[in-house]
């Protein structure tokens, strides 16, 4: 009996740290339902007492989010398959041969890994207007490669190194070429293991926001990080509850991967972020 | 045989072959670069024109001097740094301790905590500024409400409100990190630890003080490092928040060198903050480097 109602008290204060971490968030997703009258109110209801969906309905039609919200969809989407797929070629490299300067390489992504990108910021941003490429999608896709692809390439060395090589070095024997053994066996059994790092480097993606301040400044490729910060910044009245929405938006992507494939994030991090 | 040999002399290439595009890339978008910040960091550049003098080591000479802000971006840096770190670790572990027990809806309240570590900076910060708006923020009218203040604070304008406010959101921000490493190793201590433990008359703390906290500690010291690291070079919440102000209250070491390239317009400057700031960087990366070597 008392240890029942040591877990009940136990669970109880548990939760309650947990709600106290979630407040922010609930209170986001609360602000963006409430009307504008009940949001710049001395005496505001945690919940909303008339839920309406008009500031999703301004934020769509009224301002350049959905516009945003494309452009950070093609900056990601194009960011992860470039990333991922160097960094499965590189990964396989470097958990499964030996040659000279394979443990400097491996040393020199770690320190790439660190890096903090307000140092690379200057260099990219003077390269990228000799390129001509200032302003586009894809001055920002290769900008995010620098702080990607080491993550990526760290997080799947790890995967591939934990996958015992035993199947692979039968595939060899019984005649498979390293290349057909790396996409018949090895691959399929690193899948878990590249949708973490794609769902990782799309995440880090989406999200960034130094680079695409500098190396972006017209609305029609500007990201989502960067143009909601101008929707902040250009109302005469911060509209909260217009930003809000914006926030409940933007973090669909997120919210959705939560959900449905939280394992793999998990996962991901016992696997890149702990070990070296 | 001839097929064997072929698939021998192929395995000689074939692994250089396939880093070498990583490595071209990276060469491309750091390497270059970072050769280019060095070259930089000893001229002086205006950024609109990019008209270039040379300078020697003038840039480091001034940002090292009195009248530079290295010293002082450094102090605000590394105080940031280990007051947000420190909340991290202690909120971590403490929530890492209650997700291990049984809980109602484990995998909901792992999600709400994932959240904040994985939801993008700039929302993090647009919803803490609406709760520190100064009149209708949830902080002060929540706090007005419990009487612990009278009037508004005003928490990211004034000091030390802005840099306590901006240690307190990156504590909430990064702390996730801590809780599902520290998560993932507790998870593997074996229970016939805590067991031997009781039956010696270990209390609750005495069973934390004696089994966890030695068997987390390996995982924990890996994971300070990585966020001392990471914190140290952070900057979209501390610009976000704060932008660095009240004046310079809250310009850590990126923020400056942000500010002098593109508020300043001063691109050789920021190059040497930039290089200084990475020379700090080292004596981290090779701690990490001797800390995981001491582990294997």
């Amino acid at each position: 009996m008392k240890g029942r109602l040591a877990r009940w008290g136990w669970s109880l204060f548990a939760w309650g740290l947990i709600l106290l971490v979630a407040a922010p968030l609930v209170w986001m997703v609360a602000t963006s339902l409430k009307p504008e009258d009940e949001v710049f109110s001395l005496e505001p209801a945690l919940l909303p007492e008339e839920p309406t969906l008009e500031h999703y309905a301004t934020l769509l039609t009224e301002t350049g989010f959905a516009g945003y919200f494309a452009n950070s969809a093609t900056i990601a989407t194009a960011t992860t398959v470039v990333v991922v797929g160097l960094a499965v070629l590189g990964a396989f490299s470097l958990a499964r041969f030996r040659y000279r300067g394979r443990e400097t390489i491996a040393s020199a992504v770690l320190l790439c890994y660190m890096l903090p990108s307000v140092v690379l910021i200057i260099p990219l941003y003077l390269m990228m207007v000799k390129l001509g490429l200032a302003n586009t999608i894809a001055s920002l896709v290769i900008a995010y490669t620098s702080f990607a692809l080491p993550y990526a390439l760290w997080l799947l060395r790890t995967f591939m190194a934990a996958i015992p090589a035993e199947i692979e070095q039968a595939a060899l024997i019984d005649g498979a070429s390293r290349m057909g053994a790396f996409f018949d066996v090895l691959l399929p059994q690193a899948l878990p293991g590249i949708i973490s790092t794609a769902l990782f480097t799309f995440i880090l993606a989406w999200n960034e926001y130094l680079f695409a301040l500098v190396l972006v400044n017209a609305d029609d490729v500007r990201p989502l990080t960067t143009g909601v910060m101008t929707m902040l910044v250009s109302g005469f009245n911060i509209e909260w509850s217009l930003l809000m929405a914006a926030s409940v938006m933007m973090s669909v992507p997120l919210i959705i991967i939560l959900a449905f494939l939280q394992g793999y994030l998990v996962k991901g991090f016992g696997a890149g972020a702990v070990k070296g | 045989m001839m097929a064997a040999t072929a698939k021998l002399r192929g395995d000689g290439w074939l692994g250089p072959l396939l880093i070498a595009p990583v490595v071209v890339v990276l060469g491309a978008v750091i390497g270059y670069p970072l050769f280019t910040a060095l070259a930089l960091s000893l001229f002086e550049v205006d950024t609109p024109t990019l008209r270039a003098s040379f300078a020697g080591i003038g840039n480091y000479a001034e940002l090292l001097g009195p009248g530079g802000r290295f010293w002082p971006a450094l102090g605000v840096t590394l105080v940031w740094t280990a007051a947000t770190l420190a909340l991290q670790v202690v909120l971590g572990v403490a929530m890492a301790l209650l997700l291990n027990r049984d809980l109602w809806l484990r995998s909901l309240a792992r999600s709400l905590v994932l959240f904040p570590y994985f939801v993008s900076t700039v929302v993090a910060v647009l919803v803490w500024r609406w709760l520190f708006n100064d009149l209708f923020g949830l902080a002060n009218q929540g706090l007005m409400a419990l009487g612990v203040i009278e009037a508004p604070i005003d928490w990211l304008g004034t000091m030390p409100n802005a840099l306590l406010s901006v240690i307190v959101v990156g504590a909430w921000k990064f702390f996730p990190f801590v809780v599902i490493a520290v998560l993932a190793r507790l998870q593997t201590i074996p229970e016939s630890l805590y067991d031997a433990a009781r039956l010696d008359g270990a209390g609750a703390w005495g069973r934390f003080r004696d089994v966890t906290l030695p068997q987390i500690g390996e995982v924990l010291g890996i994971v300070v490092l990585l966020r001392a690291i990471w914190d140290f070079k952070e900057f979209d919440l501390i610009y976000l928040l704060t932008g660095g102000g009240p004046v310079d209250a809250t310009r850590t070491l990126p923020l400056t060198v942000y500010q002098e390239a593109f508020g300043l317009n001063r691109m050789g400057m920021a190059a040497a903050y930039a290089v200084a700031m990475m020379i700090v960087m080292l004596g981290f990366f090779v701690a990490y480097r001797l800390a995981v070597r001491g582990r294997s």
